[in-house]
């Protein structure tokens, strides 16, 4: 039997019942309990916890990574032999593993939020410099926790059928939601990433000055690209190119064609630059791996 | 990931890499004269701090938007030693999380560092804290924090992506030195154009081997350094054989095609001989394509297997009535 992997279960099988909600509640107290006597846990004894819950964890996606699956197994059949009931167990069990992650960030979540009105109810209450905002920052995080569960409730469960996408069903709360989320969170957003364009600009302006030999190759080949992008000045360019090489496909000169030079830019200067670094981190990436899930590192995280 | 569908050669290139850290990981332990280069990037951390301090401003450190996942840990493993310096010097640090796994990860490492230099009572709440979940709610706050408090370094380390420049720039705006590093090869240019040092690419990985020169460290990075040896005989043997094969001309071709198997489809491929014009190799008629890309033939799914007993589970007693909600 299959004991990680995802099963239809009686709530899954009975979603009416009333009986699941005080079920749940007592499952987030008893991973609120859990979570306060792992806080309580004595210093020398917190590495082994860390370390073999690391090591049983990335045993799991190893053994996903490196098992074979069953080969063209269909959902009417049973797998064969030990190999493939242990690759199936693997490949099943994969919603029941990410499920524990998402579990876990859940209640972190809540202890991020902790964080949050530490930082801001110190400042409002010593009167720190600008607590006003501080102020702003609480109400604002409260009337959306509020409004958004309301807009939730009403649109999943007390007014389900009589809320849709036409306007004229909505009620107060999901107008001030709209309001909030849609017509000022989202906007707030695309007005700090549209930020970033002015600080591309004035950062591009530091590092194309040419004062060593690397700010020239980086102005030159960054030009090359801008004008290969640009219509007029490549078919301007590329037109003086042609009536010197008298359409010769066979000319030297055609090299020097714009989008010719940007492309030899791109796929001979950049993409193997960029792709050597990607090799390097994921070497990294795959050493830290290591040593994080065989417990070999000391200090920081595994302390 | 499927043997039959990918090929073993991915995984034991990755297998022997792995050999490669752990023998050298093991090496390491008895060795005490390995060498690694200068990293400017991480010359400049007790600079950094140092300014901090003679200026009494803090010292910002951001590990990315990203989860907690390697890059993350690694930022906060560089954060914990920047904390270090930090608390022995009695100079206030910031670090903002922008994913609460990360935050507390990083609250607990750095609540240690403190404890550990008998200063405990110097990490208050906004030492370690969690700002925002969302990306440009993250950027606002980091950036007014960096604007407001006037901070004198800046360590930018991990996962960023459209923000970074934004963070980059705020600080370079105030005159605070910066380290930066991003496996993100595409923040990484905007990176280079506003922080005074810039660990790219494996460099940010390197930095706590660099910092702390611990022999498991040490030799790991040892065995990330073979490791691009093994790549770098590749590129350039599978480079010479490709071209090589690429100027024979082709006597037997790829013949891709699928097969129905129990009332699915499923890929088969096969060489054939090749009749038509005389010409040369293309790529997917060459040793290495094969090498990635194995054939499979009908025969290989040819598998008997038990067909699985109806599970239709038995609809449980409704005792909870209707919901009220």
């Amino acid at each position: 039997m299959n004991l990680l992997a995802y099963q239809p279960t009686w709530w899954t099988l009975n979603p009416q019942d009333n009986g699941r909600y005080g079920v749940l509640v007592g499952v987030f107290l008893a991973g609120m309990v859990l979570f306060f006597a792992l806080s309580k846990v004595p210093h020398s004894a917190r590495r082994p916890i860390v370390v073999g819950v690391t090591f049983l964890s990335g045993l799991f996606w190893v053994l996903r990574y490196l098992w074979p699956e069953p080969i063209a197994l269909r959902d009417n059949e049973l797998p064969t032999g030990m190999v493939e009931k242990t690759g199936q167990w693997l490949q099943t069990s994969v919603p029941f593993v990410s499920g524990i992650a998402q579990v876990v960030t859940s209640f972190l979540l809540g202890l991020g939020m902790f964080s949050l009105l530490r930082v801001h109810f110190t400042k409002i209450t010593r009167k720190q410099r600008d607590w006003q905002y501080s102020v702003l920052l609480l109400v604002c995080m409260g009337a959306m926790i509020v409004v958004g569960y309301g807009d939730w409730l009403q649109r999943e469960f007390w007014l389900k059928e009589k809320i849709t996408d036409d306007t004229t069903t909505w009620t107060n709360v999901n107008v001030a939601f709209n309001v909030m989320f849609d017509g000022l969170l989202q906007n707030m957003d695309a007005a700090m990433f549209s930020i970033i364009a002015f600080y591309i600009f004035s950062a591009a302006y530091r590092a194309f000055r040419i004062r060593s030999m690397e700010a020239t190759l980086l102005m030159s080949s960054a030009l090359i690209v801008m004008l290969s992008l640009m219509g007029a000045v490549t078919s301007f360019w590329n037109t003086g190119i042609d009536s010197m090489t008298q359409m010769d496909p066979a000319n030297l000169l055609n090299n020097l064609k714009l989008n010719t030079l940007a492309g030899w830019l791109r796929n001979v200067v950049q993409v193997p630059a960029l792709q050597a670094l990607e090799f390097g981190v994921g070497l990294g990436t795959l050493a830290m791996a290591l040593r994080l899930w065989l417990g070999l590192e000391r200090g920081g995280v595994t302390e | 990931m499927q043997y039959l569908d990918s090929g073993k050669l991915g995984i034991l290139v990755t297998l022997l890499i792995v050999a490669f850290i752990l023998f050298n990981i093991a090496r390491a332990k008895n060795r005490t004269d390995l060498f690694i280069r200068r990293i400017p990037g991480l010359n400049a951390l007790d600079d950094a701090i140092g300014r901090a301090t003679e200026m009494g401003r803090p010292v910002l450190m951001v590990p990315g938007i990203g989860t907690l996942d390697a890059i993350s840990v690694q930022a906060v493993t560089i954060f914990s030693n920047v904390a270090r310096t930090a608390a022995q010097f009695s100079t206030p640090i910031r670090i903002c999380c922008a994913d609460a796994a990360v935050y507390t990860v990083a609250q607990e490492v750095i609540r240690d560092v403190y404890q550990q230099e008998g200063v405990p009572e110097r990490m208050d709440a906004q030492t370690v804290q969690f700002v925002s979940d969302r990306q440009f709610a993250f950027a606002a706050g980091v950036q007014g924090m960096i604007l407001r408090e006037k901070v004198a370094a800046t360590f930018l380390l991990g996962a960023f992506y459209a923000e970074s420049l934004i963070f980059a720039e705020s600080a370079n705006s105030i005159g605070a030195i910066q380290v930066a590093g991003s496996t993100q090869n595409t923040q990484t240019p905007f990176f280079i154009a506003a922080c005074d040092y810039v660990l790219i690419g494996d460099e940010f990985y390197a930095a706590s081997a660099y910092i702390t020169r611990q022999p498991v460290l040490v030799g790991s990075l040892l065995g990330q350094d073979w490791g691009k040896m093994l790549i770098i005989g590749s590129i350039f043997c599978g480079m010479v054989l490709n071209s090589v094969e690429r100027n024979q001309m082709v006597t037997m071709t790829r013949q891709e095609s699928t097969v129905e198997v129990r009332g699915g489809q499923e890929a088969v491929a096969e060489m054939v001989p090749y009749e038509g014009e005389p010409r040369k190799k293309n790529a997917t008629e060459t040793t290495i394509y094969r090498l990635f890309h194995p054939m499979y033939n009908e025969s290989m799914y040819q598998i008997e297997r038990q067909p699985k007993p109806d599970e239709t589970p038995e609809p449980a007693p409704a005792e909870g009535g209707e919901v009220t909600l």
